[in-house]
């Protein structure tokens, strides 16, 4: 269902042009080498995993889509009617709910305070221990594993142990922050570290030491700039779990954006489904918005999230990860 | 008065002991290279000053006043790195504005310093490019320029040129001493390149593990090394077991070499002798000297490496002659050699090289 893939919108760009080109035309006036087919044929190969890819990330998409957008009973969607009554109608409808507002808002409002409380947390302690403890670095990739391979109903069954005696906290709707740190661990780390193993770190805290900088400004004007895609894609994956996170909230009794979608779509499973969609959607947009703003002018070697392979590795683990919780 | 001076200090991490009880006066406007094999303590001894690492025991002063336990960015140290340190995300300008911009120089004292320095290290008008667009010796020049706008007590590099290509190599080593000299700066330069090391400094520092072997001028470190270890890592060294004959006599293969490095030894003692191949001197076979065999020759410009393999101790020895002198050479012609005593150092036979192989190549 809400199954925010962010590899998704990664599949038609990671089509190389010369791969994808028609294995008779080469590209850039390389000539065909006659004696040596098998160079060309193995270019067919990687080509049709990658359109096979594509069908099954995108045909999925586009049922939700014609389920969700076009008013046609279901048993008559077929190839014949294809263009028939496509309408928001469904949409329109599910917005204009009277809790899609309010829990719209406090999911966003999670998002964000769950980002910050990730960067300031997690920002110190993976520069720490890069800097420091360099032997550390598996056991506490290692733990921050953890959090994807316990079920999340498992830290539900702890949550109700301690309920009564945490009434204080947990009656506030931010409670689930701290939740959804732990949770978007496993992505938020890997994401940092991966930003931090691409820079010479120890080198440029070292530089700006040299130069007058306490550590504040050394993390300010030295380390974030230069990780800025690892902090953003951090950022972005945080927000997908808190957008999708179902189990703990609805446990809690909080009101948030997925337990929302999850009750309005057996009322109204078009209007679930497109919003559902729309959920996707929007994620995957803003995170294409926010690959293409880091890549900033006149610095071809900042990496953008798309590129960078240690980043496109956290993103294929986190896309894998979200498929699997779809509810 | 801006000398850097290390008052035995001790370092060491965990178990190992990085530096034993380093004593060292890099003296006002003075160039020092620290030189030795990696893992002799001589980064320690830079990361020291900068503060990046903190002495166990001792104390580090600059200018009579004791830093020992200040903080790196308290410090007024420039500091140039091996690796490339320039901040990807910044601009030439803002690299070497950097520093003024954390001490709140005012804007336009800081546009004039970053001009001024860029015009030092010869990269006028790159201002505007980013790290990427520059070479690895452009980028070591604005790694300087850095280090030097915020007019820094003491300029510590870290091998600085190890990463560039020869040729980049030799020139900003040249324009290296050539600022250092111009700004009078009290500089402290690491390497494991002897050349390097030799080239540019007024004196050099020989570490081996942990301690200092030798300091000295570099012809001193050259021609009359300290101890075994200097003399075999500094420069190539022939090897022959010898006794020694006298106060100043040694006898190698049954010829008997004058060396005052016999001095303090016992007669009857079994030694090695360590002699530079250019105190070999090649002769016709009917010459007095230790009868040998030419097993090759190695032309190298200037001059030509001859190895000799000599018939009494059956042991192979290299000669840089000037490349006229060997011209008549050929490999297999029967030679006889005369070796030169007055550079030799003496060690006991027996004792345990402690020079790692590859650093003798």
């Amino acid at each position: 269902m809400a199954d925010i893939n962010p590899l998704a919108p990664a599949m038609p760009l990671a089509i190389d042009p010369e791969i994808g080109g028609p294995p008779t035309a080469p590209i850039g006036g390389v000539p065909p080498r006659a004696g040596r087919p098998a160079v060309r044929f193995g270019r067919l190969g990687p080509t049709l995993v990658l359109i096979l890819c594509a069908i099954f990330f995108i045909a999925p998409l586009l049922t939700l889509a014609r389920y969700a957008l076009q008013n046609v009973p279901t048993i008559r969607l077929g190839a014949s009617t294809m263009f028939d009554k496509w309408s928001l109608s469904g949409l329109t409808k599910a917005f204009s709910d009277k809790q899609f507002g309010p829990t719209l808002r406090l999911s966003l409002k999670l998002a964000l305070g769950t980002v910050t409380l990730t960067l300031a947390l997690l920002l110190p302690t993976a520069i720490w221990v890069h800097m420091r403890l360099p032997r550390m670095r598996a056991v506490i990739e290692f733990v921050t594993v953890l959090p994807y391979v316990i079920p999340a109903i498992a830290l539900v069954a702890g949550i109700v142990v301690v309920k009564p005696h945490a009434r204080w906290f947990l009656d506030s709707d931010y409670s689930l922050v701290p939740f959804y740190v732990i949770l978007a661990l496993p992505f938020t780390y890997r994401s940092i570290d991966a930003g931090l193993r691409s820079i010479d770190l120890k080198t440029l805290v070292d530089a700006s030491r040299s130069l007058g900088a306490g550590w504040g400004t050394t993390l300010r004007r030295a380390l974030v700039p230069n990780l800025r895609t690892a902090i953003i894609s951090s950022a972005f994956l945080t927000t997908a779990v808190v957008l999708g996170e179902f189990t703990i909230a609805s446990t809690l009794l909080k009101n948030t954006l997925p337990t929302f979608q999850a009750t309005y779509v057996k009322r109204e499973p078009q209007g679930g489904y497109g919003l559902n969609l729309l959920a996707l959607v929007a994620t995957t947009g803003l995170f294409a918005l926010l690959t293409v703003a880091t890549r900033k002018r006149g610095s071809r070697k900042v990496k953008s999230a798309l590129t960078d392979p240690a980043m496109a590795e956290t993103m294929a683990f986190a896309g894998i990860t979200r498929s699997q919780q779809g509810r | 008065m801006t000398g850097l001076l290390y008052i035995s200090v001790r370092k060491t991490f965990g178990p190992t002991v990085a530096l034993e009880s380093l004593d060292l006066d890099v003296r006002e406007g003075e160039l020092i290279s620290l030189l030795g094999p990696s893992g002799c303590g001589k980064t320690t001894a830079l990361r020291i000053a900068a503060g990046f690492e903190f002495a166990d025991s001792g104390a580090v002063t600059v200018g009579g006043a004791d830093i020992t336990r200040k903080p790196a960015h308290k410090r007024n140290m420039g500091m140039v790195f091996q690796s490339y340190s320039l901040f990807p995300n910044l601009s030439v300008n803002m690299n070497v504005d950097f520093g003024l911009r954390t001490r709140k120089i005012a804007a336009p004292e800081r546009r004039k310093r970053v001009a001024d320095m860029l015009e030092l290290v010869q990269l006028g008008g790159m201002g505007e490019r980013y790290p990427h667009q520059l070479s690895g010796g452009q980028q070591q020049r604005v790694a300087l320029a850095r280090a030097l706008a915020i007019r820094p007590s003491v300029l510590l590099l870290d091998e600085p040129l190890s990463a560039l290509d020869a040729k980049v190599r030799l020139a900003l080593r040249d324009e290296i001493r050539r600022i250092q000299t111009e700004l009078g700066i009290t500089t402290l330069l690491v390497t494991h390149d002897q050349e390097e090391a030799l080239g540019i400094a007024d004196r050099v520092g020989v570490m081996s593990s942990g301690r200092l072997e030798q300091l000295a001028a570099p012809s001193e470190i050259y021609s009359r090394p300290a101890s075994a270890f200097v003399a075999r890592f500094v420069g190539s060294m022939n090897e022959l077991a010898g006794t020694v004959r006298g106060p100043d006599a040694v006898d190698v293969g049954g010829q008997t070499i004058m060396t005052p490095s016999a001095l303090t030894r016992n007669t009857g003692d079994s030694v090695v002798f360590l002699g530079r191949p250019e105190d070999v001197a090649v002769r016709d076979s009917d010459q007095p000297g230790l009868a040998g065999t030419v097993t090759a020759t190695t032309f190298q410009g200037a001059s030509t490496v001859v190895g000799v393999r000599l018939d009494v101790l059956d042991t192979l020895i290299h000669a840089h002659l000037n490349s006229s002198t060997a011209s008549h050479l050929r490999a297999g012609q029967r030679v006889s050699v005369e070796i030169d005593g007055a550079r030799a150092v003496l060690e006991s036979a027996g004792a345990a090289s402690p020079v790692p192989v590859d650093a003798l190549a």
